[in-house]
């Protein structure tokens, strides 16, 4: 995305759709991304039986590679959005890290609850694509709805800081978190998830 | 010959009896079936001919569908190698041409069978309204020219693209993708969305609404003119063509690159 948004700005399509794409990324691609690590984390170990038989628990050596997914997320984020800001674009309110935080917290918080609860990843990573694509696709009944508004991952992309920004991101870090968890909860019986392949 | 059906059915029997390609096909169809509002084929006029209303619904389950197919396609070259089974494959007599195609063949074939049984059922829902079975028919004819060619172009990529990158980022790539090279619109920013490249079945859907209008983008101004023609009978059959081209090239590149890795190989094994 800022590489396309380089493009734009340099072939002189506008700044303010060069800012926007920037948006975009951090709003949208970010989430995904980390979503479709996070499910895969949670579904992927060769050697569960053998973690299973550790004293740590396994919920714990999830959570710790999670945890490295969030940190990764934070530095590259971060990084991106400080480029950006000192190349004179404006990535939100505080430096953007609302604009990020809050959307990709919820959506990987969903993938790891779909998938801790299906063991699949087809099938985790087919909700996370139906909810990503959905939210786009009917992003204007999103907008429109005041119950589904706290749901919508698009609002900075859509509606910039428009007065909602503030309750969207507090809904989707209390719903992030609400997923985490559940999840959690799920993966407190870490033998539900051996299975002998993908299903 | 028999060596490629053999893989095609065995890969076909084991993809079908999937219950996450199911599942994942029956919430994303299910998911606009139930959202798909008042443009939708569920509120088109009783009198609109049966090719528009399979065409509409044919779309309609093209929109998500493939995502699922995509997801599901994949491992299952990435398999081979994590469970080590990869260069037992590589020493049967076959070439990894053969494996490659019969796995192409037989994934299409599982996908296509949530894909033929979506508008099955819808054409079923449709009949006690419309009485015209002329919709069954029709039926057939979207699956072939608007559901197949997406599936094989899906298909070709989810085989290929994750041995190059890894299954999670070739299924972020894949999401992103079936947005920008779809839905968005090229006004919006340079995408593929309306050209016939289009695996949605924007070209061939627009074929069979057959009422002037476009099912979405198709030929709509933007990058690449070239591959943006009015939308005709002989555009859609082009588009069809194209997107089942586009997918087979994938293919062909990783089994030019199989074969010339077993012909280096060989001799070093030996």
């Amino acid at each position: 995305m800022a590489i396309v948004a380089i493009a734009i700005q340099v072939t002189g399509a506008g700044h303010r759709r060069a800012e926007l794409i920037l948006v975009a990324g951090l709003e949208g691609v970010v989430p995904l991304a980390v979503a479709m690590a996070a499910l895969t984390i949670v579904v992927r170990e060769n050697c569960r039986e053998l973690h299973l038989s550790l004293p740590t628990p396994h919920l714990v050596t999830i959570g710790r590679r999670l945890g490295v997914l969030g940190a990764i997320t934070v530095a590259a984020c971060v990084v991106y959005a400080a480029v950006a800001v000192v190349a004179g674009f404006r990535v939100g309110p505080g430096g953007g890290v609302l604009v990020w935080i809050a959307p990709t917290l919820w959506l990987a918080g969903f993938a790891a609850l779909v998938a801790a609860i299906s063991r699949s990843t087809v099938l985790a990573s087919s909700a996370v694509a139906l909810v990503w694509l959905g939210e786009l696709f009917w992003a204007q009944t999103f907008v429109d709805n005041a119950g589904l508004r706290p749901l919508f991952l698009f609002f900075t992309t859509r509606l910039g800081d428009s007065p909602g920004w503030a309750g969207n991101r507090v809904g989707l870090l209390a719903g992030g978190l609400v997923f985490l968890v559940a999840t959690a909860a799920v993966l407190l019986r870490p033998e539900r998830l051996l299975t002998e392949e993908d299903a | 010959m028999t060596a490629l059906l053999a893989v095609a059915r065995y890969e076909f029997r084991m993809q079908a009896r999937k219950r996450s390609l199911w599942i994942s096909a029956v919430l994303l169809g299910g998911a606009l079936v139930v959202l798909q509002g008042e443009r939708g084929p569920h509120h088109l006029p009783l009198d609109t001919p049966a090719r528009e209303v399979v065409g509409t619904w044919a779309l309609l389950f093209s929109i998500l569908m493939p995502l699922a197919y995509g997801m599901l396609l994949a491992d299952r070259l990435v398999r081979d190698r994590k469970l080590r089974v990869e260069p037992l494959l590589e020493s049967l007599p076959h070439a990894p041409a053969t494996r490659l195609a019969g796995k192409f063949l037989g994934g299409v074939a599982a996908c296509g069978l949530p894909g033929l049984a979506a508008l099955l059922i819808a054409v079923a829902t449709e009949l006690p309204k419309r009485h015209d079975p002329a919709l069954i028919g029709w039926a057939l004819v979207a699956f072939a020219v608007v559901t197949l060619p997406g599936i094989a172009m899906v298909a070709g990529f989810a085989l290929v693209c994750p041995t190059l990158v890894s299954v999670p980022l070739f299924r972020v790539l894949f999401v992103g993708y079936w947005f920008w090279g779809n839905m968005l619109a090229p006004g919006l920013l340079p995408s593929l969305t309306g050209t016939l490249l289009t695996p949605i079945g924007d070209y061939a859907a627009t074929w069979l609404l057959g009422n002037g209008a476009t099912a979405l983008f198709a030929g709509t101004p933007g990058i690449l003119p070239f591959l943006r023609p009015d939308p005709t009978a002989a555009t859609a059959a082009a588009s069809v063509a194209v997107i089942v081209l586009f997918g087979l090239i994938p293919l062909a590149v990783a089994a030019f690159l199989a074969h010339r890795n077993a012909r280096q190989t060989w001799p070093a094994k030996a």
